[in-house]
């Protein structure tokens, strides 16, 4: 399984992470300012930056004490295109068939 | 626009005749992808259901069953919200390999411009219960 599609596409799985990335969209911000934008406490938007970066959307990079987030759109464009999310939607189809399919072969044998 | 096939192959240690009624049957295929309205019937369209966030049934993947060859092959016309009404094919392709089956699954119509997104649209209602399911798979 391509770990990297797969971590793109659970950041973008969530309003609240595109919501974010929207805003990152117009400029570079640290967690305060997009906490700003939300009602929520700033180590939960920390969380989200985290799943961001780990689905590379966003970078982060230390100034001085602040650290500035920066959206990655060259990130967007793997979860953007048909064929590699097709190819992830059928890996994992086909690894649930296999194992409805081995499950079915149990239950037989007992 | 670009045609782009996608091609997969998995072993399974079952008859041709086991992976057929687990492409073709409304319970079965909800063990691994949704359940279907009804059996796949050739030449009838059919509809693959799942549930919304807000517990209300909706359709995921739709189309018509183009052919059906049991249990060599089956030809579908799919498609999915995202996909905006473009009708792509899936192709599956049962072989029988040393008492195993090997299926192909051939995706093909895909368009490269698809609208992201909708893409997105979908993922937020369908794509986390998929990867729990896989997650589940792999224990």
């Amino acid at each position: 399984m391509d770990t990297e599609i797969q971590n793109t596409f659970r950041a973008l799985a969530d309003s609240t992470r595109r919501d974010i990335l929207m805003h990152l969209s117009a400029k570079e911000m640290t967690i305060a300012e997009v906490s700003a934008h939300f009602d929520m406490t700033r180590a939960a938007v920390k969380k989200h930056l985290v799943i961001l970066e780990e689905g590379q959307l966003i970078s982060a990079r230390r100034i001085g004490r602040e650290t500035l987030n920066k959206l990655e759109p060259e990130g967007l464009k793997t979860a953007f295109s048909w064929i590699s999310y097709f190819s992830e939607f059928w890996n994992v189809k086909l690894q649930n068939l296999q194992s409805a399919i081995e499950e079915e072969g149990k239950s037989k044998n007992d | 626009m670009t045609d782009i096939t996608i091609t997969k192959t998995a072993f399974f240690q079952a008859s041709r005749e086991t992976v057929w009624s687990f492409l073709t049957t409304k319970e079965k295929l909800g063990k691994w992808f949704h359940p279907a309205e009804n059996d796949l019937v050739e030449g009838e369209p059919y509809s693959l259901i799942g549930t919304a966030n807000d517990g209300a049934k909706m359709k995921i993947c739709w189309g018509t069953v183009l052919q059906m060859n049991f249990p060599e092959k089956l030809v579908w016309s799919f498609t999915v919200n995202a996909l905006e009404g473009v009708m792509t094919t899936v192709s599956w392709d049962l072989e029988e390999v040393n008492g195993g089956t090997k299926l192909t699954l051939t995706h093909s119509g895909l368009d490269a411009s698809g609208s992201g997104l909708e893409l997105i649209t979908m993922l937020d209602a369908g794509w986390d219960m998929h990867l729990g399911k896989l997650r589940d798979a792999n224990k």
